[in-house]
């Protein structure tokens, strides 16, 4: 901390140490700090390239386009594999594809410099909050408008409603890429073995708890960073008993809106489940990919509420013939205002084109590519999983159960496709974490269903209360 | 700022001596300025102390004056809005939660950690036979090897070591326990019960910290001429009163900067945090501040908000300091008794 003339002296030694005291403390402070924050709020040039129908955004020849991935479950290899569509296409156009964990932390000194990267994949743990940097993105409406590399209007290649869940406010801003089907999914093998069938509503799950213990297993199990996924269950199963009167409460953080009587409904008959002690126990203490791996290799539990990346997440963790299937999410009663065949669906792998980005126009032909046919294809193929393009998986879902039956249920569901914007998956508020504390111990029994709703009402009460957060308004 | 103050000073300093001589005052003779010592003072004063304003001091007031504003984080715009997330911030009773846990932990961890380290360090060095020369116990040597091997490990690593231990179904906890026909620790979930979750996290850390302050302390221990001990044992002294009579006074400067280090670390904790409870814990009992911090700063996207948060864990550290000062005067730091 500096010289002493002297031997290390008690005085010296302790500024040394409350030295010592403040550096460590800076370790956190620190962290908040930035690189100097260059105010260079630029909009976004005309495009400099030719635009034409085979280059709708006018990309500039010669000109690099940044791509910034999330490197998770999915990998980066599909996003090159888009990178070489847009160089074959657009002659002297460069893609850089850079990949990253942790989005929110790498990409946040960028934002504030006003450098960001050209399209970024926004997706995984640290994604970064949407509601944040609403402000600082390219409309992407063009993009869907566009017609792909095979000349089709790419609007009309797609899954119906897969832009909801990416427009706030009425602006289109964040394109979900890969297309997600939330379900309660089991081994229809085991289920076949003991003639079991898969439980229409919370009643059935409650009977066949009780076949399930005869064999000694457990209905249900959750890991205890997961335990929301029992939260995206109820809700889907509140909505289609309730309508979308349940939706637009929930996703306008309404007060009381935990308090509807679908919700509570739905909760009552988990907590039935719960108390009865189908829960595989431990929950809240075991890591999410072990409770999994409980359920799809072990088979301690028979279903699990997921959305459909759960087979390619599995992948390495699954027993041999665990023929990995899905189902609609259990209704109250069986003359709920959607059909049980209704389907929670919206997509995932949020990809955003910041309106500060060098390349702006490179960024939208990068996305461009991603949802034309090859790339798509190569997309299912490799990673087992739909992107919101249609018709690229066949019927044999290249092989996997999982992949046949949520082609299936989405068929079966037909225009009864609902998603929601505020609360998980999309998790707008970043409201998880806290909701995370609440669920976790509702479903290790250590709370009843009026101190679940309470926790959860609190939750959303602090941030309707909080003036500092812009709100979307859902309709 | 601070490059161009350590500019300054690298331009008035790295003068020829030559130079300097010239000045020819009576004060720089007296104090005798060589080209050997300034660069002495360059390399060791002027260097540390503009790194320190560059990369301390000047994030600590950037920190301090978002704290004031409603910055979002991901844009250069902000507002400065005063107080406001300070008003917030003592109303959120989350965070209010995390304050406490942590002002737990920084109590419970450094007195546990360092009596045990206390403990086994006066083991192996003078605990041992009351015959002959004083020493510790036999085979000291190899005990004081294997208790740093915790230590080795990096605090990650520990984490998620300790939380396939805890794993309610397949830990080797439970396992052991079970196999012992104790049946109510079937699935019992450690990590996941807020009667345990902060207990089993807080004992991870002790493991893994004892090992080094117990290192620490043999090397203070070690530095204690061996004739004081002898004294005390010729005046009848146990090993007990050896250790609170000689041993402890005599290193009380050592145990004061253990107990600054690891309440520091207690107050942080984040490492350990994010590998055993990376959601804040059974009812957020284990939920710490730099974990809240580190959520509504990137996932919230309210770096504001975080810093008012990384602000007043600041100040939580600096009075911790202070504290361990004052008790360490209380009980008799002003008799020297180290020097």
């Amino acid at each position: 901390m500096g010289i002493y003339d002297t031997p290390l002296g008690r005085r010296d030694f302790l500024r040394g140490s409350l030295a010592a005291a403040a550096l460590a403390a800076t370790g956190t402070l620190g962290a908040c700090a930035t690189s100097g924050t260059g105010t260079s709020t630029q909009t976004s040039a005309p495009p400099a390239g030719q635009v034409s129908d085979t280059n709708p955004f006018g990309v500039e020849s010669g000109s690099t386009v940044e791509a910034v991935i999330f490197k998770g479950g999915y990998g980066i290899d599909y996003a090159e594999f888009a990178g070489k569509q847009v160089e074959a296409k657009q002659q002297g156009v460069t893609v850089k594809v850079t990949p990253t964990t942790k989005v929110a932390q790498t990409l946040q000194p960028r934002f504030v410099a006003g450098n960001p990267p050209d399209v970024i994949d926004n997706s995984g743990a640290g994604l970064i909050g949407v509601n944040t940097i609403r402000d600082q993105l390219a409309e992407l409406n063009d993009v869907i408008e566009a017609k792909n590399y095979e000349g089709t209007v790419i609007k009309d290649t797609i899954y119906q409603g897969v832009t909801e869940p990416g427009t706030f406010d009425g602006k289109f801003i964040v394109l979900n890429y890969v297309l997600s089907v939330f379900a309660i999914w089991y081994s229809a093998s085991l289920f076949e073995q003991n003639g079991w069938t898969v439980p229409k509503t919370y009643d059935e799950m409650l009977a066949l708890g009780e076949e399930a213990k005869g064999k000694g297993k457990y209905l249900l199990g959750w890991g205890k960073e997961a335990a929301t996924y029992y939260q995206t269950m109820a809700i889907a199963s509140a909505i289609k008993e309730g309508g979308d009167e349940v939706r637009l409460a929930l996703d306008n953080l309404k007060p009381g809106c935990w308090s509807l009587p679908p919700i509570q409904d739905v909760f009552n008959g988990l907590k039935r489940i719960i108390d009865a002690g189908y829960m595989k126990p431990g929950g809240s203490g075991t890591v999410f990919t072990a409770a999994q791996a409980q359920w799809s290799e072990a088979e301690d539990f028979i279903l699990y509420p997921s959305g459909s990346w759960i087979e390619n997440e599995m992948k390495d963790q699954t027993k041999s013939g665990f023929k990995m299937t899905g189902a609609p999410e259990p209704t109250v009663t069986s003359n709920s205002k959607l059909p049980w065949e209704a389907l929670h669906s919206t997509a995932g792998e949020g990809y955003i084109v910041p309106s500060q980005g060098k390349n702006v126009a490179g960024g939208k032909e990068f996305l461009r590519a991603m949802l034309s046919r090859e790339a798509a294809v190569n997309f299912a193929k490799t990673k087992l999983a739909s992107t919101i393009v249609k018709g690229t998986v066949p019927p044999d879902g290249f092989g996997s159960t999982a992949l046949q039956s949520q082609i299936q249920m989405l068929e079966a569901a037909g225009s009864n496709v609902f998603s929601w914007t505020v609360l998980n998956p999309a998790d707008l508020y970043g409201m998880n974490t806290d909701q995370l504390v609440v669920w976790n111990s509702f479903l290790s029994g250590d709370s009843d269903v009026a101190e679940l709703t309470k926790g959860l009402q609190d939750i959303t009460d602090k941030v309707a209360n909080d003036d500092s957060i812009k709100k979307v308004q859902v309709s | 700022v601070t490059t161009l103050t350590g500019g300054e000073l690298t331009s008035g300093v790295s003068a020829p001596p030559g130079g300097l001589r010239r000045i020819g005052s009576a004060r720089w003779r007296k104090r005798n300025l060589t080209f050997d010592k300034i660069t002495f003072f360059l390399v060791f004063l002027v260097i540390p102390v503009a790194f320190y304003l560059a990369f301390v001091v000047s994030p600590f007031v950037q920190a301090a004056y978002f704290s004031l504003t409603d910055w979002t984080g991901f844009t250069p715009a902000m507002n400065f809005i005063g107080l406001s997330n300070y008003a917030k911030l003592f109303t959120d009773d989350t965070f209010m939660q995390a304050m406490a846990n942590n002002i737990l932990m920084a109590v419970v961890v450094p007195i546990v950690t360092l009596g045990l380290a206390m403990f086994f360090a006066t083991l192996v060095t003078v605990g041992g036979s009351t015959k002959g020369n004083i020493r510790g116990l036999r085979n000291s040597s190899f005990y004081r090897v294997i208790s740093f091997f915790p230590y080795v490990i990096p605090a990650i690593v520990i984490g998620l070591i300790w939380s396939q231990i805890y794993d309610p179904s397949a830990g080797l906890l439970n396992g052991i326990l079970t196999r012992l026909g104790l049946d109510q620790f079937t699935s019992f979930a450690w990590l996941g019960d807020p009667r345990t979750a902060r207990w089993a996290v807080m004992f991870v850390i002790i493991w893994g910290l004892v090992g080094f302050y117990m290192v620490l302390f043999i090397a203070a221990i070690k530095g204690i001429p061996a004739e004081v001990f002898e004294a005390a044992r010729i005046d009848g002294a146990g090993r007990f009163r050896t250790a609170m009579s000689i041993t402890i006074p005599l290193i009380r400067e050592n145990v004061q900067t253990a107990f600054i280090y690891i309440g520091i670390l207690a107050l942080d904790a984040f490492v350990y945090m994010a590998a055993l409870e990376p959601g804040g814990g059974p009812d957020n009992t284990t939920l710490v501040m730099a974990q809240q911090l580190f959520t509504t700063a990137f996932t919230k996207g309210q770096f504001g908000y975080a810093c008012a948060m990384g602000v007043v864990l600041a100040i939580i550290t600096l009075a911790y300091a202070g504290l361990i000062f004052a008790i360490n005067r209380i009980f008799g730091g002003k008799s020297e008794v180290g020097e």
